[in-house]
């Protein structure tokens, strides 16, 4: 998968876990554990979501693997 | 997300219910031998009414085990379902073609539609039941390593 991201360190930093993030943004737990495994890619909408509850750009959480 | 239309949760149980009761039905209607009457071709005949009740109960619930509403909806779930109902569909059409081949046109085709009715639900159930089952256990994987 060509995109690697910092949510489980960006979690350890705000001191939350994967269920409460889930509750804060409306998805399952499972979401969030595959999104941190690298396993599922989440929409746009989701990222966001994801970057406004830690209150950083997108980019800072979710990157592109080199060479893709 | 914009929400899906999908039946509530509680829907699998009455599915599951609908599904279970037209097992018996069968087993009754199979026991009796009642389509073997050849004077018996009405719309209201015992045979036809019987099939009638068992394909309603049996697709009906069927069909509520596989579009009810799981207890978190999110995209991934939604995903994983678009892509059962996937191989559902790809799964019919070939067993499908696989029967139109291989029958004359003597064979009965309300087995074919029977076929037809339960394969794709059958089948998209079995397969979203597996990636959930799937998704599932990598979390309980995930608890392992946090203990």
């Amino acid at each position: 998968m060509g995109m690697q991201n910092s949510l489980r360190v960006e979690r350890a930093i705000k001191n939350i876990t994967q269920a409460e993030l889930a509750e804060l943004i409306g998805v399952s737990r499972q979401t969030i554990n595959t999104i941190e495994s690298n396993k599922y890619v989440p929409s746009t909408v989701l990222a966001l979501k994801i970057a406004r509850v830690f209150e950083k750009p997108v980019e800072q959480i979710f990157l592109l693997e080199d060479g893709d | 997300m914009k929400p899906q239309f999908l039946f509530p949760t509680w829907c699998r149980w009455l599915g599951l219910a609908l599904f279970l009761v037209h097992l018996p039905v069968i087993l009754i209607f199979k026991s009796y031998d009642l389509h073997s009457d050849p004077n018996d071709a009405g719309m209201f005949s015992v045979s036809h009414v019987f099939f009638v009740v068992t394909i309603v109960l049996m697709v009906s619930g069927l069909f509520l085990i596989a579009f009810s509403r799981e207890r978190i909806e999110d995209e991934q779930i939604y995903q994983l379902r678009l892509s059962s109902l996937r191989w559902a569909i790809f799964a019919n059409y070939a067993i499908l073609i696989v029967c139109l081949v291989f029958t004359n046109s003597k064979a009965d085709y309300k087995d074919l539609l029977r076929l037809n009715l339960w394969v794709p639900l059958v089948f998209f159930i079995v397969l979203f039941s597996y990636k959930m089952f799937r998704l599932n256990r990598s979390l309980s994987k995930e608890d392992g390593y946090a203990k």
